[in-house]
């Protein structure tokens, strides 16, 4: 009798949107027939307080800013199946690194060798990193030394490490860049749409003097201010370098940086399927081949009374 | 503050009234999407818009600091970037 009772209050409160009713109509019902019936009420009243709480949570999440603004999805040119990356763009997206976000930015898993055939051959990137000093030894005098840098070597970084990052950009860490768009939810079209989503805050809202409004950063304010500007680089190769093209490129580039393998991964990828549907194929007809033996008995029950 | 920041060597003029001032302020000039915006997008986001607009008025007198119109901006940009993103990739290199 309680049992079936705490059944049908425990039902009632899955159902949120009828609890209260139902469990009104519970009480009236039960309340007057029953000796017990302050015992019915006091169990109706808890069923009406774990639904009033399971209501509370059902109700949306405070704010959309909380989440950013939603991401829409860009035509990469390297988003097909079998689709390679754009490495005129790489090479760009490359420049545009070097020039506007190495400043904050490290790669540190990039070595300049990685860029040999993909977007720069041997010697232009023999030259590059020769252009920076790398701190290297100890020597047979037990002394460290600064010599050009070699292929072998990583991407320079700008920053010796997270406290020095964090104090020069006002408490903010500009994240490592190498798996940044694996890194992030929906990342390539995150992380052009961040790039070229800087704009005034909507009415009522105020960012604090350091902080710069992005609708697609979490919450809102990121400490980045807007860093492509129309015209900030000068293509090599003549491309117009407004802020879209900039992103663009600087976005494949990071793609190309966090799946190196990408192209090789499409071709195996494409191959092994087709090779693995064959197989499903004979696979499947040997199976039925071999079975047919049985699945075509014909068995006969022979009751004796 | 690390990271230079380049100033834009020529900025677009364009002559614009009335409701396309309210684009304006919260576009900056010289964007390549802007001429997306303002001859494709716009006309298929104006609800949102009006919307938005609304809620500005509606807040305009509040002094407490908590009211805002994130949701309708949101709705608008939202539309906006859905009807930019196909075509945006197809005008750069």
């Amino acid at each position: 009798m309680a049992g079936g009772l705490i059944h049908q209050v425990l039902r009632r409160k899955l159902q949120s949107q009828s609890a209260v009713q139902a469990l009104s109509c519970f009480t009236s019902r039960k309340a007057n027939d029953d000796a017990g019936s302050a015992g019915m009420r006091t169990v109706a009243l808890l069923g009406a307080g774990a639904t009033g709480l399971l209501g509370f949570a059902t109700v949306a999440s405070a704010d959309e800013a909380e989440h950013g603004l939603g991401v829409p999805n860009y035509p990469w040119p390297h988003q097909g199946i079998l689709s390679s990356y754009d490495h005129a763009s790489i090479r760009r997206g490359h420049q545009v690194y070097q020039q506007v976000c190495a400043s904050c930015h490290s790669m540190s898993l990039i070595s300049y060798r990685d860029l040999v055939g993909v977007a720069y051959t041997e010697e232009e990137t023999k030259a590059m990193a020769a252009e920076i000093e790398v701190v290297d030894g100890p020597n047979d005098e037990g002394e460290m030394f600064t010599r050009p840098g070699k292929l072998s070597d990583r991407f320079p970084q700008p920053y010796s490490n997270e406290q020095a990052a964090r104090f020069a950009n006002g408490g903010a860490y500009p994240p490592d860049l190498s798996l940044i768009t694996k890194a992030r939810h929906n990342g390539q079209n995150y992380v052009f749409a961040l790039l070229t989503g800087y704009r005034d805050p909507p009415a009522g809202v105020t960012i604090r003097e350091g902080l710069h409004y992005n609708p697609y950063f979490p919450g809102g304010a990121i400490a980045m201010p807007k860093m492509l500007i129309d015209g900030a680089v000068e293509y090599e190769d003549g491309t117009p370098a407004t802020e879209a093209q900039m992103g663009k490129d600087v976005v494949t580039f990071l793609s190309w940086a966090a799946e190196p393998e990408m192209e090789e991964r499409k071709l195996m990828g494409f191959k092994w399927i087709f090779v693995l549907s064959l197989a499903l194929l004979q696979a499947g007809y040997y199976r039925r081949l071999r079975w047919s033996v049985l699945k075509s008995r014909k068995l006969v029950l022979d009751v004796v009374n | 503050m690390a990271g230079a920041l380049y100033t834009p060597p020529l900025k677009l003029t364009l002559t614009l009234r009335g409701r396309d001032l309210v684009l304006l302020s919260f576009l900056k000039l010289g964007d390549l999407q802007l001429s997306f915006l303002l001859n494709g997008c716009k006309p298929k986001c104006v609800k949102q818009l009006r919307s938005y607009e609304a809620c500005i008025k509606r807040i305009q007198g509040d002094e407490s600091g908590h009211k805002h119109c994130t949701g309708q901006y949101f709705d608008y940009w939202s539309c906006v970037d859905k009807c930019v993103a196909p075509s945006l990739f197809l005008k750069l290199k």
